[in-house]
C-alpha cells in the first residue's frame, strides 16, 4: 500500500512538472497555427478556431529563414566541431600530465566564465575590424569557439580521467605515437562524452545573439537568433512569425537530443562520475 | 626513430594551419565587398544602415534601392538591417571602429551624439544641387538640424496623434475627448476592471516621458520659450511652473484611475496590443502606428482627434523624425548624395510615406488626397490650426537628453507607484534640466 | 631525456591552440575592457575620454540603484540556483529508474534547455502581461485569482516572477547533469547498504548523496556564476523595471551599454562583478571543503 501511495505521489509530481514545462511550447506552436488577428483576439483562444500555416509560410517568403537556418546550422556546427577538437587536445593533456604552469591553466579556464561578456563586446568588435573579420561568418565560428573552449575542456577532462592511462599506454608499446594513441584507442571509447559535449556547444553556438547581431551586416550571412530578433519592431511583437521561427529552431536541437540522448546520459555518467 | 614524433609535429602544426586558414579565409571573403581598385568599369560600393527596421519596411527600401540601381548601374548598395531593438548600439559601434560605412540612418534621438562626435557630414553644401530640396517642409529641416547644420534628410516625419475606439465612445456617449482633463476622465469612465478594460493606454516603460512632458507643456503653453522648449520664458524649465504640479497630477490620476496597472513597464508594443485587442481606448502614438492598427483591427472601430489641450486651449506638438545622413569618414560622398536624393525624392518618400504610415517631407505631398482623409487628416488639421497647436522643436540638441528617457521612465515609475511624491519628482526633473542647461552653455 | 623532451613539446602542442585564442579573443579584449573601468568612456562624447582614476566606482556605489542591483543579484542566483537545483534534482530521483515512455517524457521536459534566453524572456513577457498574458487568463478561468496579478509590474510580484522564468529555464540543465551522476552510483554500494537494511531515506544520505556530491559542487559553483552574469532573461522580461525593481548586476551593465553608452560604467560595473564572483568562489570552495580550485 505505502509504495503504491509514493508511486502516485511520483507520477503526480510527474505530471505537473511536465503541464508547467510543456504549457509554454503548447502555447507557442498553437500561435504559430493561428491566423493574424486571432493571437490577440480575446477571448484568449485556447485551440486556434481557425488553423493556418501561413505564419510558417511567411517567415519562409519574406525572411528567407532557409537562409538562416543554413548560416545558423553551418556556424554553429563547426564552431562545435573545431571546440572539440582543440578542447580534446588540451583536455587530455590537462587530464593526464602534471606540469609547471598546470594549476595556472586551470585557473586561466576556470576564471573565464565569471568574465560578464558584454564587457569585452566592443573591444572584440574593434579587434575583428582589425582582423577584418566583420561581416563574416568566420568572425561567429572563431567566436563561439573561444566561448566555449575553457567549458568544453573542463568537461572532457573529467572523461579523460574516466579512462584508464593504461590504455593508450599499451598503443604505444605497441608503436602508436601519443596523438595516434589518443585518436585511436582513447576518443572511440570516450565518444558519449564527446557527444554531450558537442551538444552542449551546438546549443550555445546555436542560441547566440548579441555578437552575431554585431559582427554579421549582410543578409545572406545572418543567424536565426538575429532573424527571430527582428520580429521585434517598434511596435508590435510579430508573434505570428515569431512563434512559427521559435517551433523552427527548436527543432534540431530536440531531435539532436532524442538522438543522442544515450550518449549524453552515458557520456555525462562517466563524466560526473570524476565529478 | 624519427617518424613518431614528427607525426605528431605534423599533427599540431594542422591544428594551428586550421585555425589559420579559417581565419584568413574570412578576410579573402570580405575582399570581393571593397571598394574595386583594379577592375576595369569602377563599380562603387555604398554600404548603407538602417535604424529604425521593421521586416515590412526593409522590403519598401530594398525595392527603392533596387530601383536606384537600375537607373545607377555604377552604383551598388549595400543595405544593413539590423533588429530594430539593437540597431542604434551597433550603428554606434560600427562608427566608433570607423567600419566602412557611407550612408546611414540619422534619428532625431541620436543627431546630436553623431555630431558631437564628428560621425556625420553637414548636408549644407549639397543641397544646391537637389533640385527638389524646395519642396521640404520646414518641419523636416529642424528636425533634421543642429545649430544651423543640415545633417539628414528625414524619410518621414513622426507627429502625436489621439487614436481612440470610436464604438466604445459611442456606446458610453462619449465624444472624443479635446482637453487631457476630457481624456482623463473619458479614460476613468470606461475604465472597468472586471471586463478588462481600461480607458487609456499608458507607457510607463521605454519610453515613458513622451506623455508627461508633452501634458506639462501643454498645461505651460502661455509661458513656454518655442525655441528652447524645455523651458520658460523666464528661464526655469517647464516642470518649475505651478501648472506642472497640476498636469502631473492629472498624469497621476490618469495611471491610477484610467490605465491598466501592469501599463507602469509597458513598452511601444504592449502599448499598441492592448489598444489592438480590445483592452484600452485611447492611444497616443506616431502615425506609422496606423498600418498595425489597421492590419489587427476592423474598420469603424477606430478613429483619430487631434492632440489634446491644456487648460488655455493650447497644445504644444512636435514632430520627431529620422533619416538618411552621410557619414563623415565615407569615401564615396558624391556617389551616397546621389542615393539619398533618389531615396527623398518627392516619388520615393511619398511612397514610404503611404506604406509605412509616415508624414512626407515634401510640401508637395500633402496635396495628395491620400493624406487629405482618415486618419492623417486631423495631422493636417492640426498643421492648418498653428494657434492651437503650437510647434515647437525637441530638445534633441542637449546631449542630457540622450538619458533623459531613461531618468524620466525610473523617476517616474517610482512616482505612479507612490514610492516618491509628485513635488519631489518635479524638483528631481527641474534639477536635470537645470543641470543639463547649465553642461550646454558651458 | 629525448622522452621528456618529446612529452613536453606534446604538452606545449597540445595546449598551445586553446591558450592562444583564449589569449586573443578573450583575455585581451576583455583587458582592455577592464580598462574602461578607470575612464570616462561615454560614447555619447568620444572626444573626451581620459583616464579618471575609480570616480566609476564611486559614482556607482553612491548610486542606490546600483546597491539595490546588488541585493537583487544576490536574490537572483540564490532562489534561481535553490529551486533549479530542488526541483532538477527531485526529477532526477525519479526518472533515475527506467520506465515506459522516459525517454519520451525527458524529451518534453528537458527542451526549455535548447531555447536561448533572448526568447525565454519575450515568451515569459507576454504569458505575464497582466492584461493580455495568458497566466493570469488562466488563473482567472480555473478561478483561483480574481483580480488580475501584475507579475511584471508590481514591485512585490516583478522579482518573484523574473526568477520563476529562470527557474524554469534552468530545471533541465541540473535535472540531466544529475540524472547522469545518480546512474553512475554503483551498484553494490546499493546492495551492501540493503544488507543493512537501509531504508531509502538512509540510503540516499548515506549513499547517493556523499557520491553526487563532487557533481553538485561542481555544477552549483558553475551555474551559481552563469546565472549570476546572465543579463538576458532580465533584458527581454522587465529590463529592470519598473522603477528598477528586477535590476541585476549584468542587466544594469547591459542598460549602461545599449541605453547609455555608458561604457566607463558598464565596466565598472562589470569589474565589481568580478570581484565578487572571485570572493564567492573561494567561499564556496572553502565552505565545500573543496581546495582543488577549478578542477573538476
Amino acid at each position: 500500500m505505502k509504495p503504491r501511495i509514493l508511486t502516485g505521489l511520483k507520477v503526480l509530481y510527474l505530471a505537473l512538472h511536465f503541464v508547467i514545462m510543456v504549457f509554454p511550447l503548447y502555447w507557442i506552436v498553437i500561435t504559430s497555427l493561428k491566423p493574424q488577428k486571432d493571437i490577440f483576439s480575446f477571448p484568449l483562444q485556447y485551440w486556434p478556431k481557425q488553423f493556418t500555416l501561413d505564419n510558417y509560410i511567411q517567415i519562409f517568403k519574406i525572411s528567407k529563414f532557409h537562409i538562416y537556418i543554413f548560416n545558423s546550422l553551418l556556424v554553429a556546427v563547426l564552431a562545435a566541431a573545431i571546440v572539440i577538437f582543440i578542447a580534446t587536445l588540451s583536455a587530455y593533456v590537462m587530464a593526464r600530465f602534471q606540469f609547471r604552469g598546470h594549476k595556472q591553466i586551470m585557473m586561466a579556464f576556470f576564471v573565464t566564465q565569471m568574465l560578464p561578456g558584454f564587457i569585452a563586446l566592443a573591444p572584440l568588435y574593434l579587434l575583428m575590424a582589425d582582423l577584418d573579420l566583420i561581416n563574416s561568418r568566420m568572425s561567429l565560428i572563431i567566436c563561439y569557439t573561444v566561448m566555449l573552449i575553457p567549458f568544453s575542456t573542463i568537461m572532457l577532462r573529467g572523461f579523460f580521467q574516466r579512462v584508464p592511462s593504461s590504455l593508450e599506454e599499451a598503443a604505444m608499446i605497441d608503436g602508436c605515437s601519443r596523438l595516434t594513441a589518443l585518436l585511436r584507442v582513447i576518443i572511440p571509447v570516450m565518444l558519449p562524452g564527446i557527444a554531450s559535449t558537442f551538444i552542449f556547444a551546438f546549443v550555445q553556438n546555436w542560441n547566440e545573439l548579441f555578437m552575431a547581431v554585431m559582427f554579421i551586416d549582410d543578409e545572406a550571412l545572418k543567424t536565426l537568433p538575429v532573424a527571430m530578433n527582428s520580429f521585434v519592431m517598434k511596435f508590435d511583437v510579430d508573434w505570428g512569425a515569431m512563434s512559427a521561427g521559435t517551433v523552427l529552431s527548436v527543432i534540431p536541437t530536440v531531435v539532436l537530443f532524442a538522438f543522442a540522448q544515450r550518449f549524453i546520459v552515458e557520456g555525462l555518467t562517466q563524466g560526473a562520475e570524476k565529478g | 626513430m624519427f617518424g613518431k614524433p614528427m607525426k605528431t609535429w605534423m599533427l599540431s602544426a594542422l591544428t594551428a594551419v586550421m585555425v589559420f586558414t579559417l581565419t584568413t579565409a574570412c578576410s579573402s571573403s570580405n575582399d570581393g565587398k571593397k571598394p574595386d581598385s583594379g577592375s576595369k568599369e569602377k563599380v562603387i560600393t555604398l554600404r548603407m544602415i538602417e535604424s529604425l527596421t521593421s521586416p515590412s519596411r526593409t522590403a519598401l527600401i530594398k525595392a527603392s534601392i533596387d530601383k536606384f540601381m537600375a537607373q545607377n548601374t555604377n552604383i551598388k548598395v549595400e543595405l544593413i538591417s539590423p533588429p530594430f531593438d539593437q540597431a542604434d548600439n551597433k550603428i554606434r559601434t560600427m562608427l566608433a571602429a570607423k567600419q566602412p560605412l557611407d550612408v546611414l540612418e540619422v534619428r532625431d534621438l541620436n543627431v546630436a551624439e553623431f555630431v558631437n562626435n564628428n560621425y556625420v557630414e553637414p548636408l549644407n553644401d549639397y543641397t544646391g544641387s537637389w533640385s527638389d530640396f524646395g519642396t521640404v517642409t520646414a518641419v523636416a529641416k529642424s528636425v533634421a538640424s543642429v545649430k544651423d547644420k543640415l545633417y539628414f534628410i528625414p524619410n518621414g516625419l513622426y507627429q502625436r496623434q489621439l487614436f481612440y475606439r470610436a464604438d466604445w465612445l459611442k456606446e458610453a456617449g462619449i465624444n472624443a475627448p479635446v482637453t487631457y482633463e476630457e481624456l482623463v476622465n473619458a479614460s476613468v469612465k470606461l475604465t472597468d476592471a472586471a471586463k478588462n478594460r481600461y480607458g487609456f493606454s499608458f507607457r510607463g516603460g521605454p519610453g515613458a516621458n513622451g506623455v508627461p512632458d508633452t501634458l506639462i507643456q501643454a498645461y505651460d503653453a502661455d509661458k513656454i520659450n518655442v525655441d528652447d522648449a524645455m523651458f520658460l520664458k523666464d528661464g526655469g524649465t517647464i516642470y518649475s511652473s505651478p501648472e506642472a504640479k497640476t498636469a502631473l497630477d492629472l498624469y497621476v490620476k490618469l495611471y491610477k484611475e484610467g490605465s491598466p496597472p501592469d501599463s507602469i513597464n509597458w513598452g511601444f508594443q504592449e502599448q499598441v496590443q492592448a489598444f489592438t485587442s480590445g483592452v484600452t481606448a485611447f492611444l497616443l502614438q506616431d502615425p506609422d502606428v496606423i498600418q498595425v492598427l489597421g492590419e489587427n483591427m476592423q474598420e469603424g472601430t477606430w478613429a483619430t482627434a487631434p492632440m489634446p489641450t491644456g487648460p488655455s486651449g493650447k497644445a504644444m506638438i512636435s514632430a520627431g523624425g529620422a533619416g538618411w545622413g552621410i557619414t563623415s569618414h565615407s569615401e564615396n560622398k558624391e556617389a551616397a548624395w546621389k542615393l539619398i536624393t533618389f531615396l527623398s525624392s518627392p516619388e520615393e518618400n511619398t511612397q514610404l510615406s503611404k506604406s509605412h504610415g509616415t508624414v512626407p517631407i515634401h510640401s508637395s505631398a500633402t496635396e495628395d488626397e491620400f493624406f487629405q482623409k482618415g486618419p492623417y487628416k486631423t495631422l493636417l488639421d492640426m498643421t492648418n490650426k498653428p494657434d492651437t497647436f503650437i510647434n515647437f522643436k525637441p530638445p534633441f540638441e542637449y546631449p542630457a537628453n540622450g538619458q533623459w528617457g531613461t531618468v524620466a521612465m525610473e523617476s517616474g515609475q517610482a512616482m505612479l507607484l507612490g514610492q516618491t511624491s509628485v513635488e519631489d519628482t518635479l524638483t528631481k526633473w527641474n534639477e536635470y534640466w537645470a543641470k543639463a542647461k547649465a553642461d550646454m552653455n558651458k | 631525456m629525448i622522452a621528456l623532451r618529446k612529452q613536453r613539446t606534446y604538452i606545449l602542442l597540445s595546449l598551445l591552440p586553446a591558450l592562444v585564442l583564449l589569449l586573443i579573443f578573450t583575455f585581451y579584449p576583455f583587458l582592455q575592457g577592464v580598462v574602461m573601468a578607470f575612464q570616462n568612456y561615454v560614447l555619447f562624447d568620444l572626444t573626451n575620454v581620459r583616464f579618471i582614476g575609480f570616480q566609476n566606482f564611486v559614482t556607482a556605489f553612491q548610486d542606490a540603484k546600483f546597491l539595490k542591483a546588488m541585493t537583487n543579484s544576490a536574490y537572483w542566483v540564490f532562489f534561481s540556483l535553490t529551486f533549479q537545483f530542488l526541483i532538477g534534482l527531485s526529477l532526477a530521483l525519479i526518472l533515475r529508474k527506467p520506465f515506459k515512455g522516459r525517454g519520451v517524457y525527458q524529451g518534453f521536459i528537458f527542451y526549455s534547455w535548447a531555447l536561448s534566453g533572448f526568447l525565454i524572456g519575450l515568451i515569459w513577457k507576454w504569458m505575464f502581461n497582466s492584461q493580455m498574458g495568458v497566466i493570469n487568463d488562466l488563473l482567472m478561468r480555473i478561478g483561483l485569482i480574481d483580480t488580475r496579478i501584475g507579475f511584471l509590474s508590481d514591485p512585490d510580484w516583478a522579482m518573484s516572477s523574473v526568477i520563476i522564468a529562470n527557474v524554469w529555464y534552468g530545471i533541465a540543465f541540473f535535472a540531466i547533469m544529475l540524472l547522469a551522476a545518480l546512474q553512475s552510483v554503483p551498484a553494490d554500494l546499493y546492495e551492501a547498504a540493503d544488507m543493512d537494511g537501509a531504508g531509502s531515506i538512509r540510503k540516499f544520505v548515506n549513499v547517493t548523496f556523499p557520491f553526487i556530491l563532487p557533481t553538485i559542487i561542481a555544477t552549483t559553483l558553475l551555474r551559481a556564476i552563469w546565472i549570476f552574469n546572465d543579463p538576458t532573461i532580465i533584458y527581454g522580461l522587465t529590463n529592470g523595471g519598473p522603477a528598477g525593481t528586477t535590476h541585476i548586476l549584468s542587466s544594469l551593465m547591459l542598460d549602461k551599454i545599449i541605453y547609455g553608452g555608458d561604457y566607463g560604467m558598464a565596466s565598472a560595473i562589470g569589474v565589481t562583478m568580478i570581484g565578487i564572483l572571485i570572493l564567492y568562489t573561494i567561499f564556496y570552495l572553502f565552505v565545500t571543503k573543496s581546495e582543488k580550485v577549478g578542477d573538476f
